[in-house]
């Protein structure tokens, strides 16, 4: 089950059902290809795979809340990139103060579709990986266990730092608070009502929080055991190798000058 | 010479305190015990410097269940802190004396070693949830514990079955659970661990009444268990602190702590029923333990719950006349508060108020009409989750009704800037620790003034006037952060009164204040209708504090409104309380187990006294000598 500040979603799916390390090959096998190429019909494939996955593991809601970012990023790129590689081909765009060639277009496009990609495969991960399995996975792949706990804890603190967060401004709002000031400096000052009662409230919980550990015997200096470690079936092996196998294919062929622009 | 430790499990003692003096300064020259027992105990815990605990010596028995209260700062929660070495072993402060749990000396043996004999849970129970699901929560202390993985899945059925979850989807993240079922579920980590003494602090404090019912029901399976014989079956020993008399009633034994030390302990009954060391210890009187004390009947009679109370009214010559009948125009509020009404101020018509989710818009408003006039006291309540915070927040504008309209005065509370809302209508939130931020008290009323413009000899005096009304002048040099919770909530309130509203919405004023605390917070309340007519509407679920000062109550159920009248006749409504999980406090449920089919109950401690025939009648009416105790033996009170 998940609630709505999570990016989890709590679906039956089989990225949702395999091992995180398999699920962290597959997201490997989108990033490296997108990764590997530029050209944009190229970039295109992870990219498009990685919309198709988001959607099968049930994601368009974190797609949406990131929708600003992705676009602006994207948008930001088109602009930006073409500066970044040689003029090559045909005028497509001249404001004289700002003109782009097929090739800058064709490149910034390429850049703009691998920074998407790299954004939608990320959201593939946290959609279909509860905290739990990331922790988990994290510990399998040989993270020590005590960082794993600071991660899985993190996680499961921040939607309720969010909500925290809320309620203070709230609390101040309804006490005539209103961040106004242009000035970034006085601006960044108004925060300190913000600020302030959040970091409190969260070191009062950390204060809290360790003593619960402690009292239900957490301790990092001696052994414990782990319940719940699922082996690694086939199905996990499968969608591992099948990534991997796409991951080293898309280097070989990128060394091969396939996928250039 | 060291104690010897192993002889206390074997003479049936779960715990032994001896000489236990504590100071959260670490640097603190601790006095010994003999200096100790010679100062005065008697100071305002809030106000005194020095040691928490001041020479602590206690026996908990193996197999009983110890309930410790005591005035608030008065070392309560230090003193179960000692049990499981937390103190000395995690806080850092000074420390001396000896303490044996379980056979072990708790002052030389880390908290994590100690968790294998001794559970504890606190009140705050965000702060307790470690696992990414339920399963992960309740297998996380037995992990620790190196339990094997293929006995832990057991163990898992066991605890979340025993804490009544066991219908409960076990890849569900906890945070997605109601508050009762996430401090069910902390209470289901802990007893996977297989305790022998399981150690509770405030278990229901941050609950509401259905949250609190289902502890309660927990901690009353708990108290069967025995952890003698094959296998385990529940904690051996419960030692608990709490202010509701409520849960203290589930224990066997009471402790009263008073400045620092063991005040007064022994059989339950005989502590609760023993006025004068109550008092003196400043633990709120077991509410029908005050009524029938004043009724002049003898300590070893008085009773604890309502049945008892009616059992004795029954047994003696006390006549109930009940403060209305149905059908008349009932009594206002005990307190007097809500009593003196204007014009309409707030005027909710249909607003319909939705949060977005995963699955789907949910309503937490549905079409709640809602006028309150200008003075009034209103309760808003209902579960977690009926839309109470949701519809209170339209009082003041921090919500907006998706549909139907708001008004204050008349006017639509959308059309206003928040600012200019803030001059006339406060808002003061369930934990102060969300507002304050400032360095002095001062500066931390004068905040919202000075929002909404003032300055100068204007705004000295509203923040003077403001910290008088708290009865907090004097401290205004004095960092917020250091002051106790209780304080902490007046300084809230101040910096609400600073800005003069003609209303304040409190939203659960009271949570995590102990008696004394909630008594002298919502008598400021009262005072401010009463005296200056400031109009109130508090999401509470507080039945006492309803009864007392809310003459209008308004009950919320999925976001719609099931009862909007008289708190009186809601409570003389048995069926209708059942239904909407409320439960009314001991007063009132006496009253109405004495009641007629057509009579109203009473509110208060004082209206039950006087329903019962005024404390001149008590002696000759409860057939008892009030001067000797002659017929009963009682004390001669």
């Amino acid at each position: 089950m998940s609630s709505a500040s999570d990016l989890y979603v709590d679906r039956s799916s089989l990225l949702h059902a395999v091992d995180p390390r398999a699920t962290l090959a597959f997201v490997l096998a989108l990033f490296v290809p997108a990764y590997a190429f530029g050209n944009p019909l190229w970039v295109a494939v992870p990219l498009l795979v990685a919309f198709a996955s988001l959607l099968y593991a049930g994601g368009l809601r974190n797609f949406w809340r990131l929708r600003f970012i992705v676009l602006a990023l994207f948008v930001v790129g088109l602009i930006v990139w073409p500066s970044f590689t040689a003029a090559g081909g045909p005028t497509l765009l001249d404001l004289g103060f700002y003109s782009v060639t097929e090739r800058e277009f064709l490149f910034a496009l390429g850049r703009s579709m691998r920074i998407a990609a790299f954004i939608v495969g990320g959201l593939v991960f946290v959609t279909s990986t509860s905290n739990e399995e990331i922790v988990r996975g994290m510990r399998k792949l040989g993270f020590p266990y005590a960082f794993c706990f600071a991660v899985g804890t993190a996680l499961r603190l921040f939607p309720t730092f969010l909500d925290a967060a809320g309620t203070v401004r709230q609390a101040q709002e309804a006490r005539g608070f209103d961040v106004s000031a242009s000035n970034p400096v006085e601006r960044l000052r108004q925060f300190v009502p913000l600020l302030i009662p959040v970091f409190m409230t969260a070191f009062r919980n950390v204060q809290t929080q360790s003593m619960a550990l402690e009292a239900r015997g957490f301790d990092t200096r001696r052994e414990r055991t782990f319940y719940g470690d699922e082996s690694y079936d086939g199905t996990d092996w499968t969608v591992t190798l099948v990534s991997l196998g796409v991951v080293v294919g898309s280097v070989a062929l990128a060394a091969l000058g396939f996928g250039s622009v | 010479m060291a104690p010897d430790h192993s002889d206390d499990a074997s003479a049936g003692v779960a715990a032994r305190l001896k000489d236990v003096i504590f100071s959260y300064d670490r640097d603190a020259m601790l006095p010994s015990a003999a200096e100790l027992a010679a100062e005065d105990t008697t100071a305002d815990p809030d106000a005194r410097e020095g040691p928490v605990l001041r020479g602590v010596d206690l026996s908990v028995p193996s197999g009983s269940f110890t309930v410790v209260m005591g005035a608030s700062g008065g070392g309560k929660s230090t003193l179960l802190r000692t049990l499981n070495a937390i103190i000395p072993d995690f806080i850092d402060g000074s420390f001396d004396g000896d303490v044996s749990v379980l056979g072990q000396d708790a002052t030389a043996t880390r908290v994590s070693e100690m968790a294998r004999g001794v559970g504890m849970v606190l009140q705050d129970y965000e702060a307790q949830l470690f696992g990414t699901s339920v399963e992960a929560e309740v297998a996380f202390g037995p992990e620790n514990l190196a339990v094997p993985a293929d006995e832990i899945g057991d163990r898992i059925d066991e605890s979340l079955h025993l804490v009544g979850l066991g219908d409960l989807d076990r890849r569900r993240e906890p945070a997605g659970l109601s508050g009762g079922q996430k401090q069910r579920l902390v209470f289901g980590g802990v007893t996977a661990m297989h305790p022998e003494l399981l150690v509770l602090d405030e278990p229901t404090s941050d609950l509401d009444p259905k949250g609190t019912r289902d502890i309660l029901e927990v901690v009353g399976e708990l108290t069967r268990g025995d952890s003698s014989g094959e296998g385990w079956h529940g904690p051996d020993t419960i030692v608990m602190v709490t202010h509701k008399i409520e849960e203290a009633l589930l224990a066997d034994r009471a402790v009263l702590l008073r400045g620092g030390t063991v005040y007064r302990e022994g059989d339950l009954r005989e502590v609760f029923t023993d006025v004068s060391a109550l008092r003196d210890s400043r633990v709120a009187l077991p509410p029908l333990v005050d009524v029938f004390d004043r009724l002049g009947v003898p300590n070893e009679r008085l009773p604890l719950v309502p049945s008892e109370a009616a059992d004795l009214v029954a047994d003696t010559d006390l006549t109930w006349t009940p403060p209305a009948t149905r059908g008349d125009d009932p009594p206002g509020a005990p307190a007097g508060t809500g009593a003196d009404l204007g014009e309409a101020l707030f005027d909710l018509s249909d607003v319909v108020y939705e949060y977005e989710t995963d699955q789907g818009p949910v309503r937490a408003v549905d079409g709640v009409d809602l006028t309150i006039r200008e003075g009034e006291v209103v309760a808003l309540v209902g579960h977690n989750g009926s839309g109470k915070t949701t519809l209170a927040k339209h009082l003041n504008g921090l919500h907006e009704p998706d549909a139907g309209t708001a008004t204050f005065r008349g006017r639509a509370l959308a059309e206003r800037s928040m600012s200019e809302i803030g001059r006339e209508v406060g808002y003061v939130f369930q934990n102060p620790d969300h507002q304050i931020f400032a360095a002095t008290v001062e500066e931390e009323v004068a905040f919202g003034p000075e929002n909404f413009g003032l300055e100068g000899e204007e705004l000295d005096r509203r923040v003077r006037d403001a910290l008088e009304t708290v009865d907090l002048d004097g401290m205004e040099e004095r960092d917020p952060f250091n002051l106790s919770k209780g304080q902490r909530q007046r300084v809230a309130l101040a910096g609400i009164l600073a800005t003069d509203p003609d209303a304040i919405v409190f939203d659960e004023p009271t949570t995590g204040l102990d008696a004394t605390q909630q008594d002298q917070f919502m008598e400021l309340v009262g005072r401010l209708n009463r005296e200056e007519g400031v109009t109130v509407a508090m999401v509470t679920h507080d039945m006492e504090k309803v009864a007392r000062y809310a003459p209008r109550t308004v009950v919320l159920k999925n976001g719609r409104k099931e009862y909007d009248g008289s708190t009186r006749e809601l409570f003389g409504d048995e069926a209708a309380l059942e239904r909407w999980d409320l439960r009314p406090p001991h007063v009132v449920e006496t009253a109405n187990l004495l009641a007629d089919e057509d009579d109203l109950p009473a509110l208060s401690d004082d209206e039950l006294v006087a329903a019962l025939g005024g404390e001149d009648a008590v002696g000759a009416s409860a057939g008892v000598d009030a001067e000797a105790g002659t017929e009963t033996g009682g004390d001669g009170r």
